[in-house]
């Protein structure tokens, strides 16, 4: 009969069940929405601070003090330590490994720009050796595509980056607007000496000969950087490497890694914790805790968090994530006082039904437990629905937000049928309790 | 109750007469009273939607202008984004590549003057000078380093945020001892306070090491003293090589500050960090268009919370209805006093919810941001007139109250 009575009611008047339905699962589809959208823009902002570029440095431990002045280095050449660039792969074997989404290696000099052209008169230009997309081989047998591109996501390039085996480079936009280059053109860079030098008589005159290992090179991008890129040429790390006659080593390299934002305990000195707090702290993406990861792989090198990118991104990226929550729970809020709202008035309806049904000699409880078990079904039906255009929402909200649609998520169908369980309930509750006390006698006479 | 239905005929009747007209105004709301306060239980319910609904509307709307302005100064956190050097190529060491420090007091005298831009904190331009010296300890050799000269007050503000001051729990830099790059320390060997000999151009100066500072960038290989004190060592008195300043606002206010400060000082290169700008922008793209979503989909859930309560109005009034069109009420005025009920519960729960949302966002503001929320006056009336607006959109459902037929009511059928 129980049942009887349930399937009664929801064919006999199937028009106002449906609206019921509807504004419930309008309402959980929002839910749905929001809490989809709000899982999933931890990891969607996190990417979106990858455009700030590296948050890591990596320099030889015992280099000399760089002189540096907007970008340019003004030390002497050949002073100062280098890094092996063989050791780069071991990046990739740590244990936070998953987490760095890209590096570049840097090696950069001062040398001239087309020495043997003497017009217009050769200047001295910096030159930045790097990798664009290097498909870097892995120890594991695969295969890691990296380079400056992605470290330095802002930068953009009019024209194409250099291939990493031909000789070519790309110019900075200052650099190329003072020495009028374009596009195609060919230039030389001076390199280092050759040994020996050179010795030749001619007619009782001593001349010394030098020879260098100049370089042609063909322009075959301009770069945009609003840095001090601007005013430099950008040449393959094995060019850069030719020139300044430093074969296999770099002198800089940029990480940029994904990160948990750093609290009090992530900028504590891991040597003075206890053994169980560095696993803990070592076991979180802490940005200081990789760079210590990063230090152990690679010998000899000082790692540095770039305190402008990480901590600025931990700072904003906490404020964002508190706002984001507090938008999802209002949405939440505002759905659940639909969604009770609706569940109400259709208790409120049915009050002829409930006094016919006491009047027949129902307890209070009977007609509680009918009630109760219809929104149940309602909710559970509407829920799934709603979890459904919710998706549906969440994807095209997603897209429109990031570009990117949020992935689905069983934890959020489960939050949404408890959700719409719970709201159905007590919103039928307050009801329901006065339904209770109704006299069935004066509902019969239809007062 | 038999002067109300009399009340009740000559108003639904329309009666013209002016004698009437008085008699007719004031039925109108009295009948309007009578069914607000009818159903107790059911008023609750529907001023609680509408209430909840207006608050959090207000509250989000609140926060949401707020949190626009409130995220574009959280980006100070990355620093300066606008960077004033000098035009030509900064290629030779030293004394080339400055340019006249008169320009610092221009610019500060044109961030006082356009207010706009000073919303948040004011715009402080941080003005650098960066030499080549040497430096040393009484203990330790002498070895280059690049001295850079500023000024505390802009350095603090605009450009450190995230550096890292050792130590920390120190009095504020003042400018008035040196800050000494992480590596340039550990190679000095320095302790607390001790004195520094910096040689710029065969001029000694000392000052004492105050703090240590570590920030990942170029600035850890460097020694920072006061700006004048650099100029006058250097000999460079006046001169400046860089000006960083951070601009608050949204992505266009510093595109028009930058183009601003272009054409007053065309002497100079005006440009945007880039890294920085370009993401904050992004990130200031997509939270105003998660804030908005959420406002939108909230006013459409308010809309849905009141539209399921006027469909119980409706099905109550069922009698009263049949009575008032059987008695000779035309469905116009039915309704309009249908409409009137629906705006009038509107402007309530508008009223003191959009108060009580304001207040919230106050409180919320202080939980996400640290600073209370300012509250914006223009967001009360705006969301007490959306309130109303969603209200009088709901009652649609009223719409079924044309189809009721007097006879079959006072017979008694659905």
């Amino acid at each position: 009969m129980f049942f009887r009575l349930i399937a009664d009611n929801f064919t006999r008047r199937p028009r106002r069940k449906f609206l019921t339905a509807a504004a419930l699962s309008l309402g959980m589809a929002v839910a749905t929405a929001a809490l989809s959208v709000s899982l999933d823009v931890g990891d969607r902002l996190s990417e979106e601070f990858k455009s700030l570029g590296a948050n890591l440095v990596v320099t030889p431990e015992a280099d000399s003090l760089p002189l540096e002045i907007g970008g340019v280095d003004f030390r002497p050449a050949n002073s100062g330590a280098y890094l092996p660039e063989s050791d780069l792969p071991k990046i990739k074997s740590v244990f936070w490994h998953n987490n760095i989404t890209s590096f570049a290696p840097v090696l950069d000099l001062k040398t001239m720009l087309d020495p043997i052209r003497k017009v217009p008169s050769s200047v001295e230009v910096p030159v930045i050796g790097t990798w664009a997309n290097h498909s870097l081989r892995l120890s594991d047998g695969n295969t890691f595509l990296t380079g400056a591109a992605r470290t330095n996501p802002w930068w953009s390039v009019t024209g194409d980056w250099f291939k990493e085996d031909a000789n070519e480079c790309i110019v900075g936009q200052n650099l190329a607007k003072r020495q009028s280059l374009k596009i195609g053109d060919r230039i030389e860079l001076q390199g280092g000496e050759l040994a020996p030098r050179g010795r030749a008589q001619i007619d009782d005159e001593s001349l010394t000969v030098t020879i260098r290992a100049n370089v042609p090179l063909v322009v075959t991008g301009v770069l945009s950087s609003g840095g001090p890129e601007d005013d430099a040429i950008m040449v393959p790390l094995n060019i850069a490497q030719r020139l300044a006659d430093k074969l296999g080593q770099y002198r800089k390299l940029y990480v940029s890694a994904l990160t948990k934002p750093e609290d009090d305990f992530a900028r504590r000195d891991p040597k003075t914790m206890k053994p169980d707090e560095l696993e803990r702290w070592s076991c979180s993406p802490y940005v200081s805790a990789i760079a210590y990861s990063i230090k152990q792989v690679l010998p000899g090198s000082d790692v540095r968090v770039i305190r402008r990118v990480a901590d600025g991104e931990g700072k904003i990226l906490t404020r964002v994530r508190a706002l984001l929550w507090l938008v999802t729970f209002a949405s939440l809020l505002a759905a659940a006082l639909a969604v009770g709202a609706s569940s109400a008035s259709s208790v409120i309806e049915r009050r002829t039904e409930i006094g016919l049904m006491k009047a027949l000699g129902a307890g209070s409880g009977t007609v509680g437990w009918l009630l109760a078990a219809e929104q149940l079904l309602l909710a559970f039906v509407g829920g799934c629905t709603g979890y459904a255009l919710g998706l549906l929402l969440a994807r095209s909200l997603g897209t429109k937000i990031f570009g990117v649609p949020p992935e689905p998520s069983f934890l959020v169908l489960g939050l949404i049928l408890v959700l719409a369980a719970a709201v159905t309930l007590l919103g039928s509750a307050l009801p329901l309790r006065r339904a209770a006390r109704f006299d069935p006698a004066a509902i019969l006479r239809g007062e | 109750m038999a002067d109300l239905q009399v009340g009740v005929f000559c108003f639904l009747r329309g009666i013209r007469m002016s004698d009437r007209r008085s008699i007719n105004r004031s039925m109108f709301w009295r009948v309007l009273r009578r069914s607000v306060f009818a159903n107790r239980g059911r008023l609750f319910v529907i001023l609680l939607a509408l209430g909840a609904g207006a608050a959090i509307t207000a509250a989000l709307l609140n926060l949401q202008v707020d949190a626009k302005r409130r995220i574009t100064t959280e980006f100070r956190a990355f620093g300066s984004n606008v960077v004033v050097s000098q035009r030509t190529s900064r290629q030779t060491v030293s004394n080339s590549g400055t340019f006249s420090a008169s320009i610092l007091g221009k610019i500060l005298e044109d961030a006082a003057g356009r207010g706009e831009n000073a919303s948040g904190k004011s715009i402080i331009p941080s003005p650098f000078l960066y030499v080549v010296g040497e430096v040393a300890t009484e203990s330790s050799p002498k070895f280059k380093v690049v001295v850079v000269g500023t000024e505390a007050l802009g350095l603090v503000n605009s450009v450190a945020p995230t550096w890292k001051f050792e130590p920390a729990n120190g009095p504020e830099w003042t400018g008035e001892n040196c800050l000494i790059g992480s590596k340039v320390a550990a190679r000095l060997h320095t302790t607390a306070n001790s004195i520094l000999h910096i040689t710029l151009n065969n001029e000694e100066t000392t000052c004492s090491a105050a703090f240590t500072i570590s920030t990942g960038g170029p600035e850890d290989d460097q020694v920072f003293a006061m700006l004048g004190k650099v100029q006058r060592a250097a000999a460079l008195q006046g001169r400046i090589s860089l000006i960083q300043i951070f601009v608050p606002g949204p992505p266009q206010q510093i595109q028009s500050y930058i183009a601003t400060l272009q054409q007053e000082f065309p002497d100079v290169e005006v440009r945007p960090v880039r890294q920085f700008t370009e993401g904050e922008a992004r990130l200031y793209s997509r939270i105003s268009g998660i804030l908005t979503a959420t406002v939108a989909v909230v006013l459409i859930l308010t809309a849905l919370c009141v539209m399921a309560a006027m469909t119980n109005v409706a099905m109550e009034r069922k009698n009263d209805v049949g009575l008032m069109k059987a008695i000779g009420g035309s469905v116009r005025r039915v309704l309009r006093l249908f409409l009137a009920e629906a705006a009038l519960l509107g402007l309530a729960g508008g009223l003191i919810g959009a108060a009580i949302g304001i207040i919230i966002s106050i409180g919320l503001g202080k939980a996400v941001f640290g600073v209370a929320a300012q509250p914006r006056l223009i967001v009360y009336p705006i969301s007490v007139a959306l309130t109303v607006i969603v209200a009088i959109l709901a009652a649609y459902p009223l719409r079924r109250l044309v189809l009721i037929r007097p006879a079959s009511v006072f017979r008694g059928e659905e």
